[in-house]
């Protein structure tokens, strides 16, 4: 296709910019009315004023085009600004409502993606593994998580240089891939969270029965020989219940589980385990 | 060991969480995830236990919960900062600085929500930028627009460390055992709706039997966590490969379509 405006050509300095300013500020302004609109234009303003800085007009309807709502995965955007990059620096203005389109269909997917791997599954292994150790008082955990978000900031760094050459052809192949990936972290973490649940949930039932002169530990005689952790399985599941409901967030079943925690150790129904 | 923060301390403080507050607008590194909050607070108090414990205890409970689509979640990060510092300073233990810290953590959601609305103020401003032609203001008005999340963390952060042991005495002379206890058990009891949530969130359908896997390599066989995590990830490998040949042996039809939908985008 030829190169038919007459905007400027991006360099590689302009991309590193704009990369710089995804890495360090990719949601800056983030708000209800078009989420991450604000972030992503920061970041493309360098690539923008490169193409279009000759003729102020063109910028600024470009940039309008650029602050519809966007919203997807932080970790993930650039691979979209990449596309947009290079469509643009390809067709310049005429590439404007592509651009707009290709934004509004890709960030769904590469949030649902994105949101999962890096918002769920990955929080999930390693908050547990912090959360297991630090309560041992054992920072190792905690230290693994960190690097672990250092080594994932550092890897963003090849997304846009990445898109930005593929153009729309990465959609495809990089779509099987991360999905292929996000599947089998999930899998990862639910076996995890399998393991959590007898391990870091310490709750029993303190009461003993006495039946002559034989006093019985409700825990230990009757519900560890039916099941261990019988008591978080059971609380777990009643607070998977409450989550289905219609009326009921995560932070008002937090409120729930909260108040409710206050009555029963009054009552002396529940209490903290070894 | 009944001491008074330092000044030094509350300002280090302070910073802390507004920099865990903010982390996730500019690079994402977790520090608002309250195990490193914790981590990072108990540093800087010289008690690296407490906020390890005290983060770790808060962390379960909002395990790989993210902000998805601008949901606000409770702040266990702050609470968790809070809670530490007040442990540590009053000397009443890790069950008193986690008995401070959920509720703080709850009521941070609605100063949270309040933060995040400032920012249709900047969007505004960005568009007036944009429509004057002044495009570098563009970049001032983007991280103008982290002052009202940085504050949001900070001011809260500030005045319970300033006003520190009478704070603490206050909780102390007025909260009853029942509720002081009964937080402590809900901070044993709270990390169950960190999971469930994470459950609903997860196809759990589709992997319970890694799920009982899990529950089973803990409870029966005594593994340890990270034992247990790496025996995820050999499971998570095989089932890669497995996804990874599947596709192999179907391409064609994802191939040609995505060619397809190439060529008349190009069009454009």
């Amino acid at each position: 296709m030829m190169n038919s405006s007459e905007h400027k050509q991006l360099t590689d300095k302009d991309l590193r910019r704009v990369n710089l300013r995804y890495m360090f500020g990719g949601q800056l302004g983030w708000n209800y009315e078009r989420m991450m609109n604000v972030a992503y234009v920061h970041a493309i303003l360098p690539a923008m004023s490169a193409m279009y800085g000759e003729d102020p007009e063109v910028l600024r309807d470009m940039l309008q085009m650029e602050m519809q709502f966007y919203n997807t995965s932080p970790f993930l955007s650039a691979i979209i600004t990449g596309i947009d990059l290079s469509l643009q620096n390809e067709s310049g203005t005429q590439s404007k409502d592509a651009v707009a389109a290709i934004k509004t269909g890709l960030m769904g997917p590469f949030a649902a993606v994105g949101d999962s791997l890096f918002g769920a599954v990955i929080p999930t292994i390693f908050g547990s593994l912090a959360a297991y150790m630090g309560i041992k008082g054992n920072p190792v955990g905690v230290l693994l998580w960190l690097l672990a978000a250092v080594v994932i900031l550092g890897l963003r760094y090849f997304e846009l240089p990445l898109a930005y050459r593929e153009g729309k052809k990465l959609v495809s192949n990089v779509g099987n891939l991360l999905n292929n990936l996000t599947d089998a972290a999930t899998l990862m973490g639910v076996l995890v969270i399998g393991g959590l649940i007898p391990t870091v949930v310490k709750v029993v039932v303190p009461f003993k029965l006495t039946i002559g002169k034989k006093a019985l530990s409700i825990q230990t005689d009757m519900l560890d020989q039916i099941l261990p952790a019988i008591v978080p399985i059971a609380l777990v599941a009643l607070a998977y219940w409450l989550l289905g409901r219609k009326h009921l967030n995560s932070t008002r079943v937090i409120w729930i589980f909260l108040l409710g925690s206050i009555v029963l150790y009054s009552l002396k129904l529940l209490a903290v385990g070894a | 060991m009944t001491a008074d923060l330092s000044m030094i301390q509350i300002t280090l403080l302070t910073l802390l969480a507004a920099a865990c507050g903010i982390d996730p607008y500019i690079s994402g590194l977790q520090l608002s995830k309250p195990a490193i909050a914790g981590f990072l607070a108990g540093l800087l108090m010289g008690d690296i236990q407490t906020g390890l414990v005290v983060g770790s205890t808060l962390q379960l409970m909002v395990l790989g919960v993210g902000t998805f689509g601008g949901a606000s979640i409770p702040d266990f990060a702050t609470g968790a900062i809070i809670g530490t510092a007040l442990g540590v300073v009053s000397g009443k233990g890790i069950q008193f600085a986690i008995g401070i810290s959920v509720p703080v953590g709850l009521l941070m959601v609605q100063l949270d929500v309040f933060a995040r609305f400032c920012g249709v103020y900047f969007v505004h401003r960005v568009d007036k930028h944009i429509a004057n032609m002044e495009f570098q203001k563009i970049n001032r008005e983007a991280w103008l627009s982290l002052i009202p999340i940085g504050l949001s963390r900070a001011i809260p952060v500030g005045i319970s460390l300033i006003f520190g042991n009478q704070v603490v005495n206050a909780v102390l002379k007025y909260a009853p055992d029942w509720l002081m206890g009964g937080l402590k058990l809900a901070g044993a009891v709270l990390p169950v709706v960190g999971i469930a949530i994470l459950l609903h969130y997860l196809p759990v359908n589709k992997f319970m039997a890694f799920l009982i896997v899990g529950y089973l390599l803990a409870a029966y066989m005594k593994i340890p966590m990270m034992g247990i995590a790496l025996f995820g990830l050999v499971c998570a490998m095989v089932h890669f490969n497995g996804l990874t040949e599947k596709q192999k042996a179907t391409p064609a039809v994802a191939v040609s379509a995505s060619s397809e939908g190439e060529i008349t985008d190009d069009e454009l």
